[in-house]
């Protein structure tokens, strides 16, 4: 049995919005998204963020939201949970709808980063691992990534080159999403000319910090006005020990594996039936190892499945399909639920020239806390 | 950052602590309060020898706020002799040099200086062995 509809959904144009802030972004998104079902009222709002506290921006975003999109008296809950804050915003949203008493939450996810330098945006990315033993000791998501790629070139026998081909895929479908922040392809040459951030892993490797907003509105799954809309199938969250040095050193998201699962089998679906995948792509390793860890490849074949374009629209397992977070944008606590809304489209048919044929079922996937936290959806029409 | 926050810090800077748990002999870093192997709550302090084998290095070009200075510097994962796994930068030595498996040994160095008036923190680094910290 499905755990909700997603009636509407909303998204803002991803990259630098100087005429924006934090709450503009968001009633966009989460305007949009009740457009597209004026009958329906949320008396729920849950709104996802990761970084709003770091960067003094509001940190209750939930309830400043609500009266600017102007809901009435609603429950109005702000969820930080580093970059999984999206698809955690999804899970407790449908949590509300569960044993709420709500018949139906509007789910936001925002990020404003361009008002910040890159050097305190990444503090306060840093600040999502371990802020005393890590954050603390000049440590950030990019240079574990950096430790994590260094590993997985050495423990796999791989062409470091190879990364080339998890951004050029995003990159391919990018190219078609009129909302991406980076509309081009990578070439292999741009790639090999980018800056390098911590050894091996260059400036190509990971996702551009961006402005941005998405929003998805559900509705209790069974109303007498149910259609053709998609639902949600399946719903969970994992959170294992946390540390840098475990995806570093066991090249594996176990958390990743377990929510996969988890979900999967609420849903009733096998891996092999998902039509269309959204899965964290933050940097190449990550990337590399949530593909992995989720199923989609054996341990050290990411890279040339990808290379095959076993990940493009036509190969086997298509993601990233309006660019992922590495060339749609990565607007951190907003990521999760463009992944989300994102995948509606495709299962709606409304994916354009990035359009999986037949896409029936989507599972998209999003890690926090270096991939300690994994929080997986499994769509369906 | 708050002095608070450094002052509170200082002594688990300043050596490596962890823990050990009293029921299965599980040692741990940071430290914990109940052991993930066994669920004991009986877990004490442990300091560590601070020696130790660089199981993954990478240089730093792009640092976060606070660490620029200190760019281009070597941020390792150093697996303790007694097993568990620190994320350390290493001192005293060349980028072209550190390579996994050169052994190590904790020094005191200055972590970070927050601007001109924040306080100077000072921790664990890790330096070859025999270089700058002890044999």
């Amino acid at each position: 049995m499905a755990l909700a509809e997603i009636v509407g959904v909303g998204r803002t144009r991803t990259g630098e919005q100087w005429d924006l802030g934090l709450l503009d972004l968001a009633a966009e998104a989460g305007g949009a998204a009740l457009d597209e079902a004026r009958s329906i009222a949320p008396s729920g709002l849950v709104v996802g963020n990761a970084l709003h506290g770091a960067l003094g921006d509001q940190r209750n975003p939930a309830t400043y939201l609500a009266s600017r999109l102007g809901l009435g008296p609603v429950e109005a809950i702000s969820v930080a949970d580093d970059e999984a804050s999206g698809g955690t915003a999804l899970r407790s949203a449908l949590a509300l709808l569960a044993f709420g008493g709500h018949e139906a939450v509007l789910v936001v996810g925002v990020e404003k980063t361009c008002d910040s330098p890159p050097d305190e945006l990444e503090a306060a990315r840093a600040s999502g691992l371990d802020v005393v033993r890590e954050g603390g000791f000049g440590f950030g998501p990019a240079i574990a990534a950096g430790l994590g790629m260094g590993q997985y070139v050495a423990r796999f026998g791989v062409d470091r080159d190879l990364f080339y081909h998890l951004p050029a895929t995003a990159h391919h479908h990018a190219a078609r999403n009129p909302l991406a922040f980076f509309a081009w392809t990578l070439t292999f040459e741009q790639y090999k000319r980018s800056g390098m951030v911590a050894e091996p892993l260059t400036v190509c490797d990971q996702a551009p910090m961006c402005d941005g907003a998405a929003a998805v509105l559900l509705r209790k799954a069974g109303s007498s006005r149910s259609g053709s809309h998609v639902k949600v199938l399946g719903s969970s969250s994992v959170s294992v020990t946390t540390g840098i040095d475990r995806p570093v050193l066991d090249l594996a998201l176990p958390a990743s594996t377990m929510s996969v699962a988890k979900a999967l089998s609420q849903s009733k679906v096998a891996l092999d039936e998902i039509s269309c995948f959204e899965v964290h792509d933050a940097n190449s390793f990550i990337a590399a190892l949530a593909i992995e860890s989720i199923g989609l490849a054996d341990a050290g074949q990411a890279l040339l499945s990808a290379e095959l374009g076993e990940f493009r629209v036509g190969g086997t397992y298509p993601m990233w399909t309006f660019g992922g977070n590495k060339a749609r944008g990565h607007a951190p606590g907003a990521s999760g639920v463009y992944q989300v809304a994102e995948s509606v489209l495709q299962l709606r048919g409304d994916a354009g020239e990035n359009q999986v044929q037949d896409a029936r079922l989507a599972l998209v996937q999003s890690l926090g806390s270096f991939g300690a936290t994994a929080v997986t959806h499994v769509l369906g029409q | 950052m708050q002095i608070a926050r450094a002052w509170r810090q200082q002594a688990s800077n300043l050596r490596l602590i962890g823990s050990e748990c009293r029921g299965c002999g599980q040692l741990m870093f940071p430290e914990r309060v109940r052991c993930p192997k066994c669920r004991s709550v009986e877990l004490a302090s442990h300091p560590y020898v601070g020696r130790g084998e660089v199981c993954a290095v990478t240089t730093v070009y792009e640092a976060p706020h606070g660490f620029g200075d200190q760019v281009p510097y070597l941020a390792a994962l150093v697996r303790l002799e007694e097993g568990p796994v620190v994320a350390a930068m290493l001192t005293d030595v060349d980028p072209a040099d550190a390579t996994v498996g050169m052994r190590v040994t904790m020094v005191t160095r200055r972590i970070i200086a927050d601007g001109s008036d924040g306080p100077i923190v000072y921790g664990y680094k890790f330096a070859p062995e025999g270089e700058g910290g002890q044999p």
